[in-house]
């Protein structure tokens, strides 16, 4: 096997992911607090007509334009080619390197969004920076509506050749023909087996 | 004898199992036969001899035929073998088949018997390859014999000794069965004292045995060997050269492990250790060999893996506990003992290991102090625990072995009650001079965990003192103890004024300890010298405890939200248990709590109070509901006279008081309010776990006969007396204290105190401040709690089901109304229903729970009447009501939801009524009037789960195929109705439609399996309809698409294959959906989402369940539609989009 090109990479536990899910406060657990959903219910009386799911489907059924973190959650469970962690966790995804032109709230109907991520190699030598950047462009483009146009970069300075590398992220055709290729193709579908 | 040679002959060249038994059977009978003749013991002696020489002339061969030439002619030789093999099968089959008290105590028979044994016992000698699986069994049918005589054991052994180095060649089986032999020999009081008398302490036989059996590997075989050992270990009485022998025959197979097998054969290696472990610890002239043998096993370092040292330990533990005379089989060893095990504790890191060393020095130095009966002398135990002291003592000022060594000095010093009383003091002095420098936060946490861990375990000691011997009560009569008192002051208070103010996680950890401890210190009882119980602490510590912790527990109420950031409430949560066990024996800290409680709650302002004010008075409420009803107080004496007498229901009592006293807070403030009566729920609810857990569930049954009527006996006491119960107990003090904490009677006092409390609540409420509906909902629920739990008679004497309707209030026309008029005239009264869904809901419930109450007696019972006339009145009044123009929208739909629910608790049990009515509700639904539709939408309430309002709990009667029965009278008929014709009134079939379907998606998928195809084209259809031409309102059709789309969900989930005709109507179906309802609309954007979701979930499923070629055709469109699908505004429609993408990009 070849020798990997960072060996041994910092690592960030999923808990400390960012995620939109964390905000949900969780309920008290103290040795008290047995019977507080029975006496404290937000919904005391669940017999008749008034459908008793209304307010949590009203909470879940809100409407959320695409937003950078929602982009994250497409792309940081990809598994690293080379370790068995994901780009979340080797922070080569990062949230505050996800942009989308026009942001969340300025959209309106089907305009064009452009999705720019920025990736950081956990080496600037990374030989794998260019399959990982087309993993990351592979999904998105599985997964997003056809108004999206996507940029997916090398963050500038964590690479030693990011010209050439984004050069190669940025041709449409040097793409299209990446992913005709078996053996590319298999690789990206094995990193992308994580993703749910 | 021609006979017997007969059946020989048959047996030898018979090869099935079952002939040969019918042939010794037949055998046996024939001797039975002869022998039976009394005092002829020559007659019998001649058929044995007759029987014994029918198998001659095969035994002849062999002794004529030397082995070396039975080598020469080998055919002939193994075909003589075999034979000669059965013959003497034949014999012992016949022994076997034999009843055992046929050959009586006879002289004769006596020498019979000895020939026998004689001639089997020779072929040990000269038949090895034949002979020895048959003459082991018939030796052991002849040992069973009446006549069998000890000597002729000695000479049985002596015989099959003789096998020497064969025995080992012979098959497992046939040694099995010498095993056995040996061991019914060895275990023979009569055997086993001639082999004594003969042999003595050399032990002769026990010696050829060992060299016989000695590389025995048969997991079968040695379990039986080391029974034998342990045997001669115990019954015998080997000299200690001999004991030496024995030691080193089973003690080369220590550790002892099993080879997974391909075929199970009963026995697991943990089988094989015990037999082992049973052999070492069989007597205690094994102490000399064993004890080094296993140190120096131990003590092989990082050789020894964690199974075989825990095995060691276990090991030496067995020898400990088992070997007798300690003095001088266990002491001379424990020095070395002590010296390898310390280290596994004090260094050790694997938790099993940890254990199994804490279980050996514990079993010392319960050892040491003797048993039940018989205590050692004391030297023996001081020594010991002396020897443990001096090493460990230092450790405990060494912050990294303070666990360790402190788990080690405890181990020792609370293995025996003596142990306690001598050393505890000296420990708890240690502690405490090291607790005055700690090293760190940790090692003061560590330390007081160990005080704690001390006062825990006198606790258990204290609980067991009469269990063992009688000395050890008498030890703790006459206990020192000043210096656990003086814990409070000296320790825990310092420690804790020391470090309340900080907030250090660490220091919280401390605080926690202090907090627990504290817990146990005031749990701790004492004997006085005349035997009697009573607290450890006085009175007056124990209140400045509970004071000190209540603090604590009140500070978040009194602190404000900025003030109070920390999240962390763990502490407090320690606090509330140590309170919890605190007042569990000292009864008068839970007013000590109380007081100021409540006093601060009533402080503050509850006019219009912040959320932090609210959230810190909802958790203290819960708190100290939790402290005083989530256990039964126990009775110990205490040196204050109590404030009242002791009763299992003081705190519980005290509890309602306040609440009472609390209620309401403000007018304004309608959550707090309502907090107080949720409370109250939870505290009915811990005290009914808690007589639960402490009586069985079935405590109540005893009761059941009784008539009382608790209501009425309210009623005597004085109006006033519920709102001024303050100061005062609401059970009379000679109610409270006539009933001690095991008695039953706890419980139904409870539910007794309960019901006054409700009922006392009730008649405060109403529909205005400070009531909200919240609070009413608590208080609802806890008065249905504290109902049900009682017993249906007494629910009857109280009269509860007319209280039940009139709230426990007091009306004039109470005295002559029945129950049954009552209810009747609840549920048939329209006029407080309006429009409102509120009172529609309510009614509902209680119109569900009505109709399926009455069980189903005589047709011409009154209250089967009354129902009757219940159900009627809604159906028809529906009935009517449908055709009037004068009911909007509003009103109908709160009586149709009334009318459905009551109707619904009379389907739960199918109450065949229910079929007179259903045609009536067809009729109302298919009504031209627009209300008809909301009548047909409201069809599936009929089937609904209701667990909230009908549920085993509340002894609803629900049967078990309830659906499928209402589904076949009330949907089945529609089928035909509901399809589409030009000879049709299109508003009825889409009107039969909605029926169907809004039934349908309550059920489960078997109930209506059957009926696919149709139902399949009815979803379709539903599916497919314009929106513009519909006959149906736009909220009744997505009302109909969404059910359509559930029960699609469904059926893929369960039946797949049934859609393989309808794919092209369903995808298409499914992407028009889609697709209209993904324009934005405010007033139904919930259900144009769901719309969404379903119909994405739907496509998305069927790429995993059809192949291809299926689906191919539709696969472009339906792609493009998916991928601007992922770009939804709403994220869960995403979801479903993406997955559905993805499924279907399989699709090429």
């Amino acid at each position: 096997m070849r020798e990997v090109d960072n060996a041994n990479p910092s690592i960030l536990n999923v808990s400390q992911l960012p995620s939109r899910s964390r905000k949900v406060t969780t309920p008290r657990q103290g040795p008290d607090s047995k019977c507080d959903n029975i006496v404290y219910s937000k919904r005391p009386w669940l017999c008749g007509s008034s459908s008793s799911e209304d307010e949590d489907l009203e909470e879940e059924y809100g409407e959320d334009p695409v937003d950078a973190q929602d982009i994250y959650d497409l792309i940081s469970p990809i598994s690293d080619p080379e370790h068995p962690h994901t780009l979340g966790q080797l922070s080569v995804v990062q949230l505050p390197d996800i942009h989308l032109t026009p942001p969340p709230a300025e959209r309106r109907g089907d305009k064009l969004v452009t999705v720019t991520v920025d990736l950081t190699p956990t080496v600037n030598h990374c030989s794998l920076a260019t399959v990982i950047g087309l993993a990351v462009r592979y999904r998105l483009e599985q997964t997003l509506p056809p108004n999206y146009r996507f940029d997916v970069r090398m963050k500038d300075g964590s690479h030693a050749q990011d010209d050439q590398v984004n050069k190669q992220l940025g041709d449409k055709e040097r793409v299209a023909a990446a992913l005709e290729n078996d053996t590319l193709k298999g690789m990206l579908d094995k990193m992308l087996e994580t993703c749910v | 004898m021609a006979q017997f040679k007969q059946w020989a002959l048959e047996y030898v060249l018979a090869d099935d199992e079952p002939v040969k038994l019918q042939l010794t059977k037949k055998a046996a009978k024939g001797k039975r036969h002869s022998t039976r003749l009394p005092y002829d013991s020559r007659a019998s002696s001649t058929v044995v001899g007759n029987w014994a020489a029918s198998v001659h002339q095969w035994m002849t061969l062999t002794h004529s035929n030397d082995d070396d030439q039975l080598e020469d002619e080998d055919e002939r030789a193994n075909g003589d073998i075999v034979s000669r093999a059965k013959a003497l099968g034949f014999l012992a089959g016949t022994l076997e088949a034999l009843d055992k008290t046929i050959l009586r105590p006879d002289q004769g028979l006596t020498i019979l018997v000895q020939r026998l044994i004689g001639f089997f016992g020779a072929m040990f000698s000269y038949d090895h390859k034949a002979g020895i699986t048959a003459s082991a069994k018939a030796l052991r049918q002849l040992y069973s014999m009446k006549n069998f005589k000890p000597e002729m054991g000695i000479k049985v052994l002596e015989d099959v000794s003789k096998l020497k180095e064969d025995f080992r060649l012979q098959t497992a089986v046939t040694r099995l069965e010498l095993y056995e032999l040996f061991l019914s020999l060895v275990e023979d009081p009569a055997v086993s004292s001639e082999l004594q008398h003969k042999y003595g302490s050399s032990c002769g036989f026990a010696l050829d045995l060992l060299q016989l059996c000695s590389s025995e590997r048969d997991p079968r075989n040695l379990m039986i060997w080391f029974k034998i050992i342990r045997r001669l270990l115990t019954e015998f009485s080997p000299s200690p050269e001999v004991t030496e022998e024995i030691f080193k025959a089973f003690s080369a197979y220590f550790p002892i492990s099993l080879r997974s097998s391909a075929t199970p054969i009963g026995i697991t290696a943990e089988d094989l250790k015990e037999a082992v472990r049973n052999c070492f610890s069989s007597h205690q002239r094994v102490a000399p060999f064993a004890f080094p043998f296993l140190m120096q096993k131990l003590d092989q370092g990082d050789a020894v893996t964690v199974a075989v040292k825990v095995d060691i330990l276990r090991t030496i533990k067995a020898c400990i506990e088992e070997y007798e005379n300690p003095q001088a089989s266990v002491v001379p060893y424990i020095k070395k003992i002590w010296g390898s095990l310390k280290y596994e504790v004090r260094n050790g890191e694997v938790k099993e290991s940890i254990d199994a060393t804490i279980e050996v020095l514990r079993a010392i130095a319960r050892k040491l102090d003797g048993s039940k009966t018989h205590k050692h002398e004391v030297t023996l135990l001081k020594n010991y625990i002396d020897l443990v002291f001096g090493d460990c003592k230092d450790d405990l000022s060494n912050p990294t072995y303070t666990k360790q060594a402190g788990l080690l000095l405890l181990t020792v010093v609370t293995a025996s009650i003596k142990g306690y009383v001598f050393y505890n003091a000296s420990f708890i002095d240690i502690i405490r001079q090291n607790l005055r420098q700690p090293k760190s936060p940790t090692h003061t946490r560590d330390l007081l965990l160990l005080v704690n861990s001390i006062l825990k375990t006198r606790i258990e000691l204290f609980k067991n003192r009469k269990v063992g011997h009688p000395d050890d009560e008498e030890q703790l009569r006459s206990e020192p103890r000043t210096h656990l008192v003086s814990l409070f002051h000296d320790v825990y208070l310092p420690i804790w004024t020391g470090k309340a103010s900080e907030s250090d996680s660490k220091e919280s950890d401390v605080l926690k300890q202090v907090a627990l401890g504290l817990g146990l210190l005031v749990s701790q009882q004492a004997l006085d010298t005349k035997g009697e119980v009573s607290l450890l602490c006085s009175g007056a510590i124990c209140f400045e405890i509970c004071n000190l912790l209540t603090v604590t527990l009140v500070k978040p109420l009194t602190l404000s939200s900025n003030d109070n950031q920390s999240q962390d409430a763990t502490l407090e949560d320690d606090v509330v248990l140590a309170l919890r066990t605190i007042i569990m024996s000292y009864t008068d800290g839970y007013g000590h709590i109380l007081k100021p409680a409540r006093k601060e709650i009533q402080k503050r302002d509850w006019t219009g109070p912040s959320e932090y004010s609210l959230e810190a008075l909802k958790i203290l409420l819960s708190r100290l509901a939790f402290i005083g009803c989530s256990e039964i107080p126990t009775q110990v004496k205490s040196d204050t006279e109590p404030e009242h007498p002791y009763s299992p229901l003081r705190h519980y009592d005290a509890w309602l008081r306040t609440l009472v006293y609390l209620f309401p807070l403000s007018a304004q403030s309608l959550t707090a309010n309502s907090y107080i009566l949720s409370s109250l729920h939870a505290s009915v609810i811990w005290f009914r776990d808690a007589c639960e857990a402490r009586y069985g569930t079935g405590a109540l049954a005893q009761y059941s006969n009784s008539d009382k009527n608790w209501l009425a006996e309210f009623e005597q006491l004085p109006g006033t007396f519920f709102s001024q119960a303050e100061g005062q107990s609401i059970l009379p003090d000679e109610v409270a204290s006539s009933f001690g904490e095991d008695d039953p009677e706890t419980y139904l006092q409870f539910l007794r105190l309960s019901l006054f409390i409700v009922r006392g609540f009730y008649k405060g409420a109403n529909s205005e401040a400070p009531w909200s509906e919240q609070a009413l909902v608590q208080l609802a629920q806890t008065a249905a709690l504290v109902v049900r739990s009682l017993d249906e008679k007494l629910q009857v004497s109280c009269n509860l089901a007319r209280e039940a309707f009139s709230l426990f209030k007091t009306s004039e026309d109470k005295p002559c109304a029945s129950p049954l008029s009552v209810a009747e005239k609840f549920i048939c009264d329209t006029s407080d229903l309006g429009s409102s869904p509120r009172a529609s809901d309510i009614k509902a419930a209680v119109g569900a729970i009505y109709s399926n109450k009455y069980p189903a007696g005589p047709a011409a019972s009154e209250e089967y009447q009354t129902l009757k006339r219940g159900l009627e009145f809604w159906t028809n009044y529906i009935k009517n009501a449908v055709r009037s123009s004068d009911i909007d929208s509003g009103s109908f739909h709160s009586f149709t939801n009334v009318a459905m629910h009551t109707v619904a608790g009379a389907v739960a049990r199918q109450e065949k009524f229910v079929l007179d009515l259903i045609p009536i509700l067809h009729e109302a639904a298919a009504s031209p009037s627009p209300n008809g539709e909301i009548v047909a939408r409201s069809m599936g309430i009929l089937v609904q789960p209701n667990s909230e309002v009908l549920n085993k709990e509340s002894h609803a009667n629900i049967k078990r195929f309830y659906k499928q029965w209402a589904y076949n009278f009330l949907v089945r008929p529609l089928y035909d109705l509901a399809r589409p014709g030009s000879d049709k009134d299109p508003k009825a079939t889409a009107r039969y439609s909605i029926m169907i379907l809004s039934v349908i998606k309550n059920c489960p998928f078997t109930v209506y399996q059957d009926d696919l195809e149709s139902l399949l084209r009815l979803l379709v259809t539903a599916l497919s309809n314009k929106k513009d031409d519909s006959v149906l309102s736009e909220e009744a059709a997505q009302a109909q698409v969404i059910a359509a789309l559930e029960i699609l969900v469904d059926i893929l989930a369960n039946e797949p294959s049934a859609l393989k005709g309808f794919l092209k109507e369903i995808i298409s179906g499914t992407t028009k959906v889609y697709q209209e309802s993904a324009t934005s609309n405010k007033t139904l954007h919930k259900t144009l989402t769901t719309c969404r979701k379903l119909s994405l979930q739907v496509l998305g499923a069927l790429p995993k369940t059809f192949e291809e070629r299926y689906l191919l055709s539709f696969s472009r469109p339906t792609q493009r539609m998916l991928a601007s699908a992922c770009g939804d505004p709403v994220r869960k429609v995403r979801e479903a989009a993406r997955s559905a993408r993805a499924n279907w990009a399989k699709v090429v």
